[in-house]
């Protein structure tokens, strides 16, 4: 295997052209490469390339974004947004005070201390499924194959929407409260709002985002909400992907709220009701009562 | 004075009476409580080797010339192998040697000259069928072995093993317990105890109470994996490092194998990442490292990855249990009643899993059938307290549900139905501390009302507890020696193995304690056949109770040849004399350094030998505990989190009480895992494993540890051997489970009856006992 040593956007891009795979910190690509589920070639490593740290600590132009009350809407200051790298790990975002509650508390309860230490943002975002089935290499649906193994088979961590084709389950904490915080992404070519980077895989399509394959995620845009919480429901304490996660931004009068472990992809739930059009399979059921009440206590804790 | 003696060995249960030969065990027990050394916490002697990495693990070791193992792995739970070709990769870079199975439709080889012509390949051997290394072409399970490949390096094994041509028949794989029952698919005759009457004693109750029980399928994980280092070299001797709970078993399993005389085979482990029952055998990995260095000659690897692990090392069996209690209104049990279904996998003994329901009261009609199912997933292997940990589950939350709806105490109903002589063969117990382990209950038992009254929203809290009752006696035979040398340092040698609990220190603590030597004093000599007499299988809590005595009665050979010289040389009356501290004392008055003594050596050496003596003849020797749970679950969302866990367990005297509470504390957070997070899934349909890694199968953190209070009897069993002490391996491991699902029943009201507890369990429980509450409120309106 070759290990690349671009010094630029431009010379990483082109070697994802010809089919090398970006390596931010590893903790996603290196096991995916060792169990067999991603070949590659060359290795396209990002650090230097994609920034990395929270800065351009700016304020938003428009000032009609801002619906903050208290002290900061009397002096009517723009909305703060934050511009995060790509390349910042999930161990600096935690800690870090200025970054909205619920984007701190998703770092925070992913994966271990050392693996946060390691793992990127971007990566983070762009990370598969811990689907067992897609893992082993099964050759499922996700993987070109003809049927999704997790339906008829074991799949008590899986989907509850968005689950017709392939019953998956995102796992990215971060992605859910970046998606409820309402983030936009900058790449290398274009702007767009984090929802758009997802989608759910199609029969001609089946990857999971719009992300071209030379395509560089580099930062993004996250607004200060008024109030934002995440909270996880995990097999266990710590260090275990979420059943379900749960989080909710709250700017002004209007509240987002967005999952994982939800759906094949990080999943915006148009409204707390909208639990009830949940397509859960039998082993997933549980997963809808968790959902609703963990979005109730998020409801309650972004209530002004 | 050696004896030939009938006595009565018990492993696991399972008891075997046979003639051995004993040298007498003369010492008088120690009085009761803590000694100079014995009984006094003692940080591991090894532990500072272990924590700087210098202790040297089978995983550390390399041998010159070493070769490297990699096994091909049946994909299907169940298959035939049609055809091996083998020609690629035995051309491979590096590749020294091809194991393929007997019975499969083998192709010809490459003719030796074409192998010569590789450069890579030179010298290697042909290709050949296993003569004994345990290789199939008919898999029963998924990561069943079917061939093996010796090359340079891992990864060139890797890479050839994929160079080989397997024509697989995939067929259809028998996964379901119950199915197999009923297709008489069983590894072992169903086992039916049975005493008094069953139905008489259902027709006796006032109450009854039926419940299905399951328990889930969960590995071992042991740190270090199953790996082995098979070396032949001399007129036909192997050695072999292995990781290994059963330094002899191995010796023995291999020799036989190999048709070898058993000396010749040197089996050694100095250190051990851990085995909780897997590593008792020598394992196929160890056979097929040896058959590999015959072939090659040269020293061959064959170590498990983690993914192995998970499917060909072992693991608990999932269990099946439909269960029946019946009682009279005062909690007195009339009956017990239960059929276990043991999802055993394609080999592996049934556990008895009826065991404490046979064992555990004092209840005049029980009857237990026990079925193992021969099943096509991966075989179990024992795995701490096999049976047990599954079996007291299911009767301990029986008892609880009986006492629920006999509204009584569940420790008063515990207390009232007290075997005071075992219940299934009436013989007298050795000692039995139960009824000491509840009154040191109480105290944890009394904090219910306050824990329920911390019930804080949707966060119920509630205490539950459950009884212990497992073997651990250990027996005979056992050897250990004792050096003493000129400087006044002893030596303990015995070829036994520390498999991570600290019987190293444990015996260093005895015969400190025996000697009358400071700690620092004695070394321990451990883990090599060729080098130390036999010494016992580290399973069944058996291994303090069988080297304990051993190693004290060697060290009491020594002491005694110490004072009969320092008697001569002070010309003082050799029954004044004492050791103490490291010090020789006359009457309490005199006393000189040891290394007086044994200064006048030289290069002279004292040499102790001792020997285990019988166990107790006609007496139940057992061990015994409580513990008590507490427990919040959220019941919004179906967490459960383990608050406080307070262990009480009798198991004779405490040697080490530091290394005692590290036991118990270990086991404990292995039952947490148990009862709340693990389970090894198999996809139902082509069974196999798909819990592979550690991120699927989820082991407790230490986020998820309570805290833990342990307490002990510690008090020596007068039957049993010059120490009086018992096997603790086990023991803390068997209630937590049912504990914690009593603890949640406090809580909430609700009957978890399956393992582990997830939150789709623990919602369906809260969704039955909602359904209930509104059944029962609403019959008197109907």
């Amino acid at each position: 295997m070759e290990l690349l040593r671009p010094r630029t956007i431009a010379e990483a891009t082109a070697a994802l052209r010809d089919g090398a795979v970006a390596l931010a910190g590893g903790t996603e690509v290196v096991p995916l490469l060792r169990d067999g589920p991603l070949l590659a070639a060359r290795l396209v490593p990002l650090a230097g390339v994609v920034p990395r740290g929270v800065d351009g600590r700016r304020a938003t132009p428009e000032a009609e974004q801002s619906h903050e009350v208290g002290a900061a809407a009397a002096t009517a200051a723009p909305r703060p947004v934050l511009r995060v790298g790509a390349g910042t790990t999930l161990a600096e975002l935690e800690v870090d005070p200025e970054i909205p509650a619920a984007l701190r508390e998703a770092c925070r309860l992913a994966a271990s201390p050392q693996l946060r230490s390691m793992g990127t943002l971007g990566g983070n975002l762009l990370q598969a499924t811990r689907c067992w089935y897609w893992r082993l290499h099964s050759g499922c649906w996700l993987q070109g194959g003809d049927r999704c193994h997790a339906r008829e088979g074991e799949h008590r961590e899986h989907a509850f929407f968005g689950n017709g084709r392939c019953a998956s389950a995102h796992p990215s904490d971060p992605a859910a409260a970046l998606l409820a915080l309402g983030a936009t992404l900058r790449t290398d070519r274009r702007e767009l709002p984090l929802s758009e980077l997802y989608r759910l895989p199609r029969d001609d399509d089946r990857s999971t985002t719009t992300l071209a394959a030379d395509e560089l995620l580099l930062e993004l845009e996250v607004p200060s909400p008024d109030a934002s919480v995440y909270l996880k429901a995990m097999d266990r304490k710590r260090f275990a992907f979420a059943l379900v996660g749960v989080a909710a931004a709250r700017s002004g009068g209007e509240v987002r709220i967005a999952l994982a472990g939800a759906a094949p992809i990080p999943w915006l739930l148009a409204a707390p009701d909208a639990l009830d059009e949940a397509t859960p399979l039998p082993g997933t059921s549980y997963k809808v009562e968790v959902a609703r009440t963990l979005v109730d206590r998020a409801l309650e804790a972004v209530a002004p | 004075m050696a004896r030939l003696i009938k006595t009565e060995k018990e492993v696991e249960g399972h008891y075997t009476e046979t003639w051995v030969v004993v040298e007498e065990d003369v010492l008088e027990q120690w009085p009761a409580g803590p000694r100079a050394v014995v009984g006094q916490p003692a940080p591991r002697i090894d532990g500072h080797e272990r924590a700087r990495g210098e202790a040297r693990y089978t995983a550390d070791l390399a041998l010159p010339g070493m070769l490297h193992t990699a096994v091909l792995r049946s994909p299907y739970a169940r298959a035939r192998v049609r055809r091996i070709d083998a020609s690629r990769a035995l051309t491979a870079p590096g590749v020294r040697a091809v194991l393929l199975p007997e019975g499969a439709d083998l192709p010809p080889q490459h003719a030796p000259e074409a192998i010569a012509s590789e450069p890579g390949a030179i010298g290697a051997a042909l290709a050949e069928r296993a003569r004994v290394a345990p290789l199939t072409s008919e898999p029963g399970y998924e990561g069943h072995a079917v061939a093996a490949v010796a090359a340079e390096t891992q990864a060139q094994a890797q890479a050839a093993l994929r160079l080989l041509a397997v024509d697989w028949e995939p067929l259809e794989p028998l996964l379901d317990a119950d199915d197999a029952v009923r297709r008489k698919s069983l590894v072992s005759e169903p086992r039916v105890n049975e005493r008094g009457d069953l139905e008489r004693g259902l027709a006796e109750a006032d109450v009854v109470v039926e419940a299905v029980y399951r328990t889930q399928n969960v590995l071992h994980n042991s740190l270090e994996t199953h790996q082995a280092i098979c070396h032949w070299h001399g007129d036909g001797e192997l050695d072999v490092y292995i990781s290994t709970q059963f330094v002899w078993g191995v010796r023995d399993a291999v020799a036989e194998r190999f048709g070898l005389e058993r000396d010749k085979v040197r089996v050694v482990c100095e250190y051990m990442g851990g085995g909780f029952g897997s590593k008792n055998g020598p394992g196929e990995y160890t056979l097929i490292a040896a058959e590999l260095a015959r072939r090659t000659g040269r020293p061959v690897r064959c170590a498990l990855d983690r993914r192995d692990e998970s499917r060909a090392a072992g693991n608990r069996n999932a269990t099946i249990q439909r269960l029946v209690a019946g009682a009279r209104a005062d909690g007195t049990l009339t009956a017990l009643g239960g059929e276990f279904v043991n999802a055993v996998g394609w080999d592996g003994l049934s556990a008895s899993t009826a065991g404490p329901m046979q064992l555990l009261y004092a209840c005049d009609n029980v009857r237990t059938v026990e079925y193992g199912a021969r099943l096509n997933t991966p075989p179990n292997a024992a795995f701490r307290a096999p049976g047990f940990v599954e079996g007291t589950f299911g009767l301990e939350c029986l008892i609880d549900e009986l006492a629920a709806k006999l509204d009584l105490d569940p420790l008063e109903v515990r207390r009232r139905n007290y075997a005071t002589t075992d219940p299934v063969n009436e013989r007298d117990y050795s000692a039995k501390g139960l009824e000491r382990c509840y009154q040191l209950a109480e105290r944890h038992w009394a904090r219910r009302d306050d824990v329920r009254a911390r019930s804080d929203g949707a966060w119920k809290r509630g205490v539950g507890l459950a009884s212990q009752i497992w073997f651990g006696a250990g027996g005979p035979p056992s050897y250990a020696w004792l050096r003493l040398n000129a400087e006044g340092h002893a030596t303990v040698i015995t070829a036994m193995q520390d498999i991570g609990t600290g019987t190293r220190t444990a015996v260093a603590q005895i015969a400190a304690e025996e000697l009358g030597f400071p700690l620092a004093r004695v070394s321990v000599a451990l883990g090599d056949s060729a080098r130390g007499p036999f010494a016992s299988i580290s399973a069944g809590s058996s291994t303090t109770p069988s080297m304990g005595p051993a190693v004290r009665a060697a060290a009491a050979d020594v002491k005694r040849q110490l004072l009969e010289i320092a008697a001569q040389r002070y010309a003082v009356d050799i029954s004044t004399l004492t050791v103490e501290d490291g010090r020789i004392v006359a009457g309490g008055s005199r006393s000189w350094p040891v290394e007086e003594i044994t200064g006048l050596l030289g290069d002279g050496q004292l040499l102790g030998k001792g020997a285990r003596g019988p166990n107790p003849t006609g007496m139940r020797v057992l061990t015994f505990g409580v513990q008590v749970a507490e427990v919040a679950v959220d019941v919004g969302t179906g967490e459960v989190v383990v608050e406080r866990v307070a262990a009480i367990h009798d198991v004779g005297r405490i040697v080490n009480p530091l290394g005692a509470r590290s036991q118990v504390e270990g086991g404990i957070v292995q039952a947490i895992g148990y009862a709340l997070s693990e389970a090894r899934l198999l996809d139902p349909a082509s069974g196999t494993v798909l819990t592979k890694t550690l991120d699927a199968y989820k082991l407790p953190t230490i986020a998820d540890v309570p805290e833990i209070v342990t307490e002990f009897v510690d008090e020596p069993d007068p039957h049993l051997t010059n120490l009086g002490s018992k096997g603790l391996g086990e023991p803390p491991i068997i209630p937590t489970a049912a504990a914690i699902a009593n603890a949640i029943r406090d809580a909430t009201g609700a009957d978890v009856r399956s393992l582990p507890v997830t939150r789709e369990e623990m919602l369906r429980a809260l969704r039955e006992a909602r359904e209930r509450e509104r059944d029962r409120l609403g019959a008197p309106a109907a």
